[in-house]
């Protein structure tokens, strides 16, 4: 079935959307009154626990704007509800995009995550494609967490070098997931099929150098500044200049230098 | 340090409703997908989106094991349960759960630890949810707007380079000789098959980064 790219905004996506949130507030409630007796009973100050809700509370206003980011950029292809709904459970920034990507790609050519998708099917499938590809986790955990928690953990704890292994493994995926990205924004090429403005050059170099550069520039004004505040928004704001510098590069330069790519011009 | 048995029992049963919420959290996300399907009576074909499927648990799958070894010990019962459903952990619940203990004077692994990292993630949760839900339901009608105008379209077209961009230049900068060794490889890749996908590229970067990681670990360029 082909249609327009309404369904994928309509009331029915919001009410499965307010759902699954329902479900990830009332879990949060709960452990946090389960906690917050059990601290009373340890002793802990009400003001102590009060504090701890109010300034965590407020330590993720900035990094929610982040990720509210990521819900924005996989809304040109999937609407903004279906990335709200997986950026509030599981969901992660690159791990998302890269389940859209891979699922695009596989299912046609053409598709690129700025393209309105118009075909149920398609959208169902990345929503599989993200459900069962981020969802190990909460396989793993009822079989293993208490596990980890009562042996594994000690024994990390007291090993700094294993500990330390397991931060440089975890960076160094995170690294290798961005790494694709980049390298086919500097020299990729899309299939034949694919929409052109996919291939890299001019433009998507243009794009991802200003959004380095910026990203650095105020990550060490941020550092030499002490400027605490500004962290959590170095990334978002970075993001957005430099897809502003895309549009008014595309504005301001000629066709012939905007639609270069290293594959062959823009037709 | 041995444990009292009203320890052993608030820590069991943290134990047990963590499980029971996320065999819950489990079924309401896999409902989603299922509902949409049912919905618009769009159900794609297995073997349609198996490939992907099966490329997004290679490479998640892994991370999962990863990531539940590591921050299980830090972020204690309650934290871990809530943190794994509601996702960003790296980026917002670790340093959150962290920066609490430290706060309140309270050590990971301890009774006391185990309370006040809960309560920070729980707050943290609930707080990230509002402003996402805030954001979208402003910013949602913009965003369609914006992404249908001809002005605005090169700002979604190179959406992923800006994106990829802005959040590796903090990991490349702390990480500069695995980054560079991962890139130059995935350039030099595309060089000779410019038309990889991001799906299979992104194994041989994984794999590049990692190797070069424990390599770089174990000449001791990397402490």
């Amino acid at each position: 079935m082909t249609g327009n790219g309404d369904f994928k905004t309509g009331g029915f996506m919001y009410a499965v959307a307010i759902g699954i949130i329902l479900v990830v507030v009332a879990e949060s409630v709960f452990f946090m009154v389960k906690s917050w007796k059990r601290g009373k009973e340890l002793g802990l100050s009400k003001e102590t626990m009060k504090n701890t809700i109010f300034s965590s509370a407020l330590f993720s206003i900035a990094p929610a704007v982040s990720i509210l980011t990521t819900v924005i950029v996989l809304a040109g292809a999937l609407g903004i509800v279906l990335p709200w709904i997986r950026l509030s459970v599981i969901g992660n920034l690159a791990y998302e995009t890269t389940a859209t990507k891979l699922t695009l790609e596989s299912l046609d050519a053409r598709l690129s995550l700025s393209t309105d998708i118009t075909d149920p099917k398609t959208f169902g499938a990345v929503a599989w494609v993200m459900t069962i590809g981020t969802s190990f986790a909460l396989v793993l955990l009822p079989i293993v967490c208490k596990t980890i928690q009562n042996k594994v953990g000690g024994a990390l704890n007291k090993n700094e070098k294993t500990s330390r292994l397991g931060d440089i493994i975890s960076a160094a995926a995170f690294i290798g997931i961005i790494a694709a990205f980049v390298c086919n924004a500097i020299n990729g090429r899309q299939t034949k099929e694919a929409l052109t403005i996919g291939d890299a050059g001019f433009m998507s170099v243009c794009t991802l150098v200003t959004a380095v550069v910026l990203s650095l520039i105020l990550e060490t004004l941020c550092e030499k500044k002490n400027l605490k505040k500004l962290e959590p928004f170095a990334m978002p704001i970075s993001m957005f200049a430099a897809m502003g510098v895309a549009v008014v590069l595309n504005l301001a330069l000629p066709e012939a230098v905007t639609a270069f790519t290293w594959w062959g011009n823009v037709a | 340090m041995k444990r009292t048995k009203k320890e052993k029992t608030y820590l069991d049963s943290v134990h047990l409703w963590g499980r029971l919420w996320s065999i819950g959290a489990l079924i309401a996300l896999l409902m989603v997908p299922t509902a949409i399907c049912a919905h618009f009576h769009a159900w794609p074909k297995f073997t349609e989106i198996m490939g992907p499927i099966g490329k997004v648990m290679l490479l998640n799958w892994t991370v999962a094991v990863v990531e539940v070894i590591a921050y299980t010990p830090l972020l204690g019962a309650g934290g871990t349960y809530l943190s794994f459903v509601t996702g960003n952990i790296v980026n917002l619940k670790l340093p959150c759960g962290l920066n609490a203990m430290a706060k309140a004077d309270v050590k990971a692994n301890t009774e006391e630890g185990e309370v006040v990292s809960t309560l920070a993630i729980g707050a943290s949760a609930i707080t990230t949810t509002l402003v996402i839900a805030t954001g979208v339901l402003l910013l949602g009608p913009a965003v369609s707007v914006l992404k249908n105008n001809p002005v605005a379209k090169p700002a979604f077209a190179y959406v992923l380079p800006a994106l990829f961009g802005a959040l590796g230049a903090g990991y490349f900068r702390k990480n500069v000789a695995v980054s560079l060794l991962t890139i130059a490889v995935g350039c030099i890749v595309l060089l000779f098959a410019p038309s990889l996908g991001v799906g299979t590229l992104i194994f041989v970067t994984i794999i590049t980064a990692i190797a070069g990681a424990l390599g770089m670990f174990k000449l001791g360029w990397i402490k």
